[in-house]
């Protein structure tokens, strides 16, 4: 079963389309959501959460459509912005009096082992916290009531790398129930690389890929060569290509044909930043 | 609900620290002056007020978009606003009342309750006040919602003028229906204000709820 299924999606704003948007985030499953700033992931973000109202396409949430979506159903999302979104006056403690009253599955036992564990103190207010701890406090509320998914928009982002790693272990650890899942937002594409089963990846409002990180990172590679090579590749293979003073790079699809049909070309291992890169930057380089 | 509810009143009573000072302000000014019931005016005054702030706490914060992923309802998000600003405003009438009633204790009033009707009636007109001004905030926001609000009031206050300086001019005395209508309104306002308040607070809600089902975070 999919946790998370879009289909088609746009929504139109002047200056920006999200243009049909399709992906499917599969029930136990993390799947890392990558785009530059303004790509569109917020907007996706929105539509699901049905804070904004879609043009075309539908989005199911556990197969049901997420437009008014029951309010027993989610009670069983957890989700976290960038940024608080609590008042700054408020406490920690403030936070699970206001939680329980909202939430009906709240569990406070479990707030208060993350409080501790994150190193909040439940009685200072927000305003007094770092950015790092603000961030904590809303995975804390947002793993409270026993969440079966979580939405997370760019939760990482601005933070140091230990405290940014601090969280991912939370994602892995929260995965490792079969019927969790996780739609993690980022730019920062190590974070994805680290914790992400699938990966999606979208440009200018589109989609340009949904798939498993695994294969999406075994199907490509690199060849660097001197520019005159270039055209010695069959153009089929190529992703994008990116020149500099020391000669070209070239990133291919199907490693494994390219490899059994090219004996002259070596493709090196690639990351999901380079496949990024290479297919939003890479392609309009002229073969 | 309750949870939007508590939510409400714990930002307006972290605040209240401030409200707290200029209570004690206006309380020696107006008391040395011997104006107890502009005194009691003030207090449901700084109440509506503290409760428009919650909506600006809101903003600042996007909370609107955070409480529309949690197991609330639109409908229930608007509704806790309404429910709110009510018992906000009740506060704000009992807390007045209780001081009403301490200062005629101290003052050797012969009636006890003297001002508790003006006091009930300032209560009326922040209700009102707010069920204009709800649907506003939600269709525009807080801050043009309060520009909107003076300019509002300031049109309404000066065409009032005008208008009755003319009518004034053309009618020097009122009519006699109109005059028996007023007074009938007056002697039974124990019935007419909470009536003409319920039917306030509910077109306002419509109204309000309608516009929240449509907008988009």
């Amino acid at each position: 079963m999919n946790a998370l299924e879009l289909n088609n999606v746009t929504k139109k704003y002047d200056k920006f389309t999200l243009d049909n948007v399709s992906f499917k985030v599969p029930q136990g499953t993390i799947m890392g959501f990558v785009g530059e700033n303004g790509a569109g992931k917020t907007t996706t973000i929105k539509a699901i959460l049905d804070l904004i109202r879609i043009d075309g396409g539908n989005i199911l949430i556990w197969n049901r459509p997420s437009k008014n979506l029951p309010v027993e159903l989610k009670a069983q999302i957890g989700v976290v912005f960038d940024g608080s979104n609590f008042h700054d006056n408020l406490t920690a403690d403030n936070i699970d009096y206001i939680m329980r009253n909202i939430y009906s599955n709240w569990n406070r036992k479990v707030f208060e082992e993350y409080l501790r564990r994150f190193k909040i103190p439940s009685d200072k207010k927000i305003k007094e916290y770092s950015r790092g701890m603000k961030m904590k406090l809303s995975i804390a509320i947002a793993l409270s009531h026993n969440p079966k998914l979580l939405i997370l928009d760019e939760a990482t982002s601005g933070l140091d790398p230990m405290v940014r790693d601090e969280i991912l272990d939370i994602f892995l650890e929260f995965i490792q129930d079969e019927e969790h899942s996780i739609l993690l937002s980022s730019h920062i594409i190590s974070d994805i690389e680290k914790v992400a089963d699938y990966v999606t990846f979208i440009h200018e409002g589109r989609i340009v890929f949904s798939e498993n990180k695994d294969d999406l990172i075994y199907r490509h590679g690199v060849i660097r060569c001197r520019k005159e090579d270039v055209k010695k590749i069959d153009r089929k293979f190529i992703v994008g290509i990116r020149e500099n003073n020391f000669g070209a790079e070239v990133m291919i699809n199907n490693v494994d044909l390219f490899k059994r049909q090219n004996r002259e070309f070596v493709p090196e291992k690639t990351s999901i930043e380079e496949i990024m890169l290479f297919v939003s930057r890479g392609k309009e380089v002229n073969v | 609900m309750k949870g939007l509810i508590i939510k409400d009143f714990l930002n307006i009573l972290k605040n209240f620290k401030m409200v707290g000072a200029v209570l004690i302000f206006y309380a020696v000014l107006l008391v040395m002056t011997g104006n107890p019931e502009g005194f009691v005016g003030i207090i449901l005054m700084l109440f509506a007020i503290y409760f428009l702030t919650t909506y600006s706490a809101d903003e600042n914060v996007k909370w609107d978009s955070y409480a529309l992923t949690l197991p609330i309802s639109r409908e229930r998000i608007v509704q806790g606003k309404y429910v709110t600003m009510l018992l906000f405003t009740l506060s704000g009438f009992m807390f007045s009342s209780i001081l009403m009633l301490i200062y005629n204790v101290v003052q050797n009033q012969k009636n006890l309750f003297n001002g508790i009707k003006t006091n009930a009636a300032i209560a009326a007109v922040v209700i009102l006040f707010n069920s204009i001004m709800i649907p506003v905030i939600n269709k525009v926001g807080i801050l043009k919602a309060r520009i909107y609000a003076v300019v509002f009031y300031m049109a309404v206050f000066i065409l009032g003028s005008l208008i009755s300086d003319k009518i004034k001019e053309l009618y020097p005395a009122p009519p006699e229906n109109l005059v028996r209508f007023v007074e009938v309104v007056f002697k039974n306002a124990h019935i007419a204000v909470p009536l003409i308040l319920l039917a306030a607070l509910i077109i306002s809600y419509i109204i309000s709820v309608r516009i929240y089902r449509n907008k988009e975070f």
